[in-house]
């Protein structure tokens, strides 16, 4: 992203990933919090429409949600205590934040991993099929299959696995699975027709050796930034799905949080969100 | 993929042309009008008038479905153009001088990729004076989306232009005595254009898979307008969906339209 | 695959034989008794609160349950409660009247924002409370408290420590809590409670709430028996259960919730003063009242189980209702004329006020609330038939409560109570003009209106008289201004759905809340 100049060595670059990184969690994880702390309804308790309650009660069980006012000095607080671990306490829940994604990451972790992983090896074997035999035979099939994945919205995939009862980390994983197949069909294609593999070729080196040495070898770097990707794909659907099928993970506690205007507990998730974010483009800088 | 119009080319073109086509000519192609309830009929299937039954209000759903695609035809690519605009202006500061400017814009692009956007549909919708019409909340609910997703592009651009810095060509044109906004309008900005359509027909297909997940959640075009998003929340509920097939049709319009633009998609990545 | 089949039984059986399970919404709040607030919470609080004395819901007679008896005196001022011997909390600690004392002065105390203290309180006051030994306590209050025996219904013991997962007081306590998955309770060994056999109750050894949002996935589990009941199920879903032949839902008729709209009469600055106007005239709002079709609202959106609502009681609570009001008439002819007589003129389809202005407004609703989306589709599209142009808006809880409680820059909005007692008391809230809950025109300084002005007094005065049938004569003169001047336009009362799995016995719904688990400790599985 950042070119320091035709002398860049990769120690300017990774300080000023590193700076950029920093930077982008601390303004991205101060925007996301004020997103919330100025969205409509934000200082508003949900018991001002329950007529059981006095609003002598209404008034205390407010007082004891976190009241501070100014957001820029209720972020520099919020950053030193979550520096310490202490990501305050979840209004809508009514539990500490840090207990709550505790709980919570676990779920998300394994629908991310399952489909993360699922997505690469489906999407990378897909393009290996496509790429490697070189047999129109298959390539046609692997994209065609790739296409039609593209085409359907990854909440619809995820809704019908989910009636289905059929487990969901493999919805996340087809969802995935055509981004990850674009891409890494793409690389395959270049590295595999690079004159160096030919030559290698033309020596009579055994398949299993070529691919290794010459295809997967100097494609690591940006197959590594492509498993990054995937993981932040991966992870912004992780909302939809979540919310629209009861995954008890961080991305329905994501959208909870944003309906009941759950300051603390969307906090903490800007926070996590962008340094994921931020740590994967980071990766694809260095990578580059 | 390069050459000529292939005929996969040709025919997604042609297929795509027929949805635009179905979709403008929602008014007069619609049996119904899309808000009109026919209140004896609720949540049927099929029958002499209604081909593809009607909604749980007594809405026609074949009418619903064609006045969706018109509001999708014409706000996606809308939106996508937004976007190209947006992250055309942000990114000629890449062409600065000066480093600051750059890392910021870098700094800017990476926040806006990370930052939780369904917020800001929520707080859209909420904001919004409450006798909006429709068709301006709909229209600024795509606008939304396309300021939003001016980081997608802004990168491809940035990176571009980066490139081009030390592109001999330029060097060339330089060292030939060529003013600057010379060079920006008859060398870099070819460059730029090309590089602009690719992205805007990258970003059509996912603006309409954006409305489409946003619709799912609630918070997309808002009834009784309808949107294929809104539309697609019938699969929720999976006995209406069993009790009339056509629940589907909208999913399956979707599906068609997105392979189309994705035959029509620049790089290999989504070719198919 | 075999050894794996073989140990199903096993895994199935070691959840206890006597598991009941099923389905709440979302994560219960708290598992504190006395700060309960949502219905998830309140569930839980059902079932794990013991409570001095219970409202029998099919007999509406005051029970003892940890006191053994109660004595009203004092001319409903007082009450005095003795208390069983060898009551014990979850834990096997001692339940005492100290333990009644200390309960009864958390929950009034202000700072802790208890509902059960709002229902304990007297306005700002707050009762004496005398403890006479480990097993009698006396609350005395200045003046008459309405219901003084009934409002211990709610008020469930608590121990003195208040832990993550608090030992209970009643039938079952919190044994353990899966965010966003599970919470399961456990029988009580300690409750008092024994059959006529002298077998010690709940006869339940567990209960399982599954915290499952969505429901068309609860009613397929019910369907495949690994839920045993849905507590309020929806009209679709009543539908789908009985249309896949399972015949195990069923209806208790009308329920004690309703269905409403209301103007917003505020003297909001949002609001231009000719809009202003129409909301504030009664004749407005009954024309638009008479031109909404509830028939067609019960039958569309709620497949027949609702009944067009009459006013602010609804018909299933019988002995508050106020039997002699009738439906206004509902016709949009009839409501046409009514619109002329003031001024308004209908011409190509548009209605204009005496000034010209076309006549429409926006509808705010809920959300995500299929019914009430629904129902305001339907209001809007009446209302097409006399002129008049509604758009109906959706906002998420949070935004729509701003609007209608804080900044009040709305015009009309369509909500719904859900009531858990019978007594009207419950709403004063909404009628008091100082209410913060006062929908139309929230927290007046001074009645804005004669007619409101007659309200307050009379749910003051009605919450001052000690018997029941005083307080009947003025809640019903309530009901009838209510009606006469449609303040909130009431459109239906829904029926109370709920489905019952047929291994499920002992159950005895009543459409008052906890409908079907009033009685937990009665329940068991055969």
């Amino acid at each position: 992203m950042i070119s320091a100049g035709r002398e860049s060595t990769f120690a300017t670059r990774f300080a000023l990933g590193l700076l950029t990184f920093l930077a982008t969690v601390l303004l991205g994880g101060f925007a996301a919090s004020a997103l919330v702390r100025y969205s409509p309804g934000f200082d508003i308790d949900e018991n001002a429409w329950n007529p059981h309650l006095s609003a002598v009660t209404v008034a205390a069980r407010h007082a004891r949600l976190e009241t501070e006012n100014g957001l820029p000095r209720f972020y520099l607080r919020y950053l030193s205590r979550a520096a310490h671990g202490d990501f305050g306490k979840s209004e809508a829940f009514n539990l500490p934040v840090s207990e709550l994604l505790k709980n919570r990451v676990l779920v998300s972790a394994s629908l991310l991993t399952g489909g993360t992983l699922g997505g690469l090896v489906l999407g990378g074997l897909l393009a290996w099929l496509a790429v490697w035999p070189r047999r129109v035979i298959l390539e046609i099939p692997a994209a065609v299959a790739s296409g039609l994945l593209l085409a359907v919205p990854p909440a619809v995939l995820a809704l019908f696995f989910f009636f289905r009862e059929w487990p969901l980390w493999l919805a996340v994983a087809l969802a995935l699975l055509p981004r990850v197949f674009g891409t890494a069909r793409s690389l395959l294609g270049t590295w595999y027709a690079s004159p160096a593999l030919l030559a290698a070729r033309a020596r009579g080196l055994g398949s299993a050796t070529l691919a290794t040495r010459y295809v997967l070898a100097p494609a690591a770097p940006q197959l590594a930034a492509l498993v990054g990707v995937a993981v932040v794909l991966a992870f912004g659907s992780l909302i939809p799905i979540e919310g629209l099928c009861d995954v008890p993970g961080l991305g329905q506690l994501a959208l909870k949080g944003a309906l009941a205007r759950d300051l603390p507990l969307l906090s903490a998730l800007g926070l996590i969100i962008t340094a994921l974010v931020a740590g994967v483009q980071w990766l694809g800088d260095l990578a580059r | 993929m390069a050459g000529g119009p292939r005929p996969m080319t040709r025919l997604a073109v042609t297929l795509l042309c027929l949805v635009v086509v179905l979709g403008l000519a929602a008014p007069w192609l619609a049996p119904h009008p899309y808000a009109q309830q026919i209140r004896e009929f609720t949540t049927t299937a099929p029958q002499p008038g209604f081909p593809m039954g009607l909604d749980d209000l007594g809405r026609d759903r074949l009418s619903r479905l064609l006045y969706a695609t018109r509001v999708s035809v014409l706000l996606a690519p809308a939106a996508a153009t937004i976007s190209i605009l947006v992250a055309l202006l942000l990114s000629a500061l890449a062409a600065t001088p000066s480093r600051t400017l750059r890392w910021s814009l870098s700094l800017g692009n990476s926040i806006f990729l990370s930052l939780p956007w369904i917020f800001l549909f929520i707080i859209l919708r909420a904001k919004l004076p409450l006798n909006t019409d429709p068709v301006v909340s709909v229209t600024l609910t795509f606008a939304l989306m396309g300021v939003a997703g001016w980081a997608v592009p802004s990168r491809a651009f940035t990176a571009s232009i980066l490139g081009m810095k030390d592109a001999g060509w330029l060097l060339q044109a330089r060292a030939a005595g060529l003013k600057p906004w010379r060079i920006a309008t008859s060398h870099a900005w070819p460059h730029l254009w090309a590089l602009a359509l690719a992205q805007f027909r990258i970003l059509i297909p996912a603006y309409v898979l954006s409305e489409a997940s946003l619709g799912l959640l609630g918070l997309g075009v808002a009834d009784p307008m309808p949107s294929w998003g809104n539309l697609l929340q019938d699969l929720q509920h999976p006995d209406v969906v069993q009790a009339n097939p056509w629940t589907l049709a909208p999913l399956g319009l979707l599906v068609f339209v997105m392979i189309c633009l994705e035959v029509l998609a620049p790089s290999r990545k989504v070719a198919l | 695959m075999k050894p794996l089949l073989l140990l199903l039984p096993l895994v199935l059986s070691a959840a206890g034989p006597q598991q009941l399970r099923f389905a709440i919404q979302g994560d219960p709040r708290t598992f504190d008794v006395l700060m309960a607030a949502e219905s998830n919470s309140e569930t839980v609080r059902y079932l794990t609160a013991g409570v001095l004395v219970r409202v029998n819901r099919t007999t509406d007679v005051v029970q003892p349950e940890l006191a053994e008896s109660f004595l009203v005196k004092e001319a409903g001022r007082a009450i005095t409660f003795k208390l069983r011997p060898g009551l014990q909390f979850s834990d096997g600690a001692p339940l005492t009247a100290a333990d009644v004392e200390r309960t009864l002065r958390r929950a009034l105390d202000p700072q802790s924002g208890s509902p059960t203290g709002d229902t304990l309180r007297a306005g700002d006051a707050v009762p004496a409370i005398t403890v006479a030994g480990p097993r009698e306590i006396t609350l005395r209050y200045k003046a008459p408290k309405p219901n003084i025996d009934r409002l211990f219904d709610s008020v469930g013991i608590t121990p003195a420590t208040q832990a993550k997962l608090p030992t209970s007081s009643g039938a079952f306590f919190v044994a353990e809590y899966q965010p966003g998955s599970f919470v399961l309770l456990r029988r009580n060994p300690h409750y008092f409670k024994r059959d006529p056999q002298g077998v010690q109750l709940p006869y339940l050894d567990s209960i399982r709430l599954d915290i499952q949002q969505n429901r068309d996935i609860e009613l397929t589990r019910f369907e495949r028996g690994e839920l045993h009941l849905i507590n309020k199920i929806d009209a679709d879903g009543y539908a789908n259960l009985s249309r896949s032949g399972t015949r195990h839902a069923t209806s208790l008729g009308s329920s004690l919730d309703s269905e409403f709209l209301w103007f917003n009469q505020a003297p909001a600055k949002t609001l231009p003063d000719w809009k202003h106007t129409w909301f504030t005239s009664a004749t407005f709002r009954h024309a638009i009242s008479a031109a909404i079709r509830r028939e067609d609202m019960a039958r569309i959106v709620f497949k027949g189980h609702a009944h067009p609502a009459v006013g602010p009681i609804s018909p299933a609570n019988r002995f508050w209702v106020n039997a002699s009001l009738k439906p206004l008439p509902t016709d949009a002819k009839a409501s046409l004329s009514e619109l002329t007589k003031e001024g308004f003129t209908l011409r190509e389809g548009i209605l204009r006020d005496k000034a010209g202005h076309p006549v429409e407004f926006s509808l705010i609703t809920q959300a995500g609330n299929r019914p009430r989306e629904r129902m305001a589709s339907l209001v809007a599209d009446d209302l097409k038939a006399i002129g008049v142009k509604v758009n109906v808006v959706t906002l998420d809880f949070g935004s729509m409560l701003d609007r209608i409680a804080k900044s009040l820059d709305y015009e009309a909005a369509l909500l719904g109570f859900a009531n858990v007692e019978a007594d009207p008391s419950e709403e004063m809230n909404v009628w008091l003009s100082s209410g913060a809950q006062h929908a139309w025109w929230p927290a007046q300084k001074t009645p804005g209106t004669p007619w409101e002005a007659r309200i307050d007094q009379l749910e003051l005065n009605q919450a001052a008289e000690a018997t029941r049938a005083a307080r009947k004569k003025l809640v019903d003169e309530f009901q009838k201004i209510v009606r006469d001047q449609e303040p909130i336009i009431y459109l239906l009362n829904p029926d109370y759905l709920v489905a019952v799995a047929p291994s499920l016995k002992g159950v005895v719904p009543t459409v008052v809340p906890p409908q079907i688990l009033w009685n937990a400790e009665w329940l068991r599985l055969e």
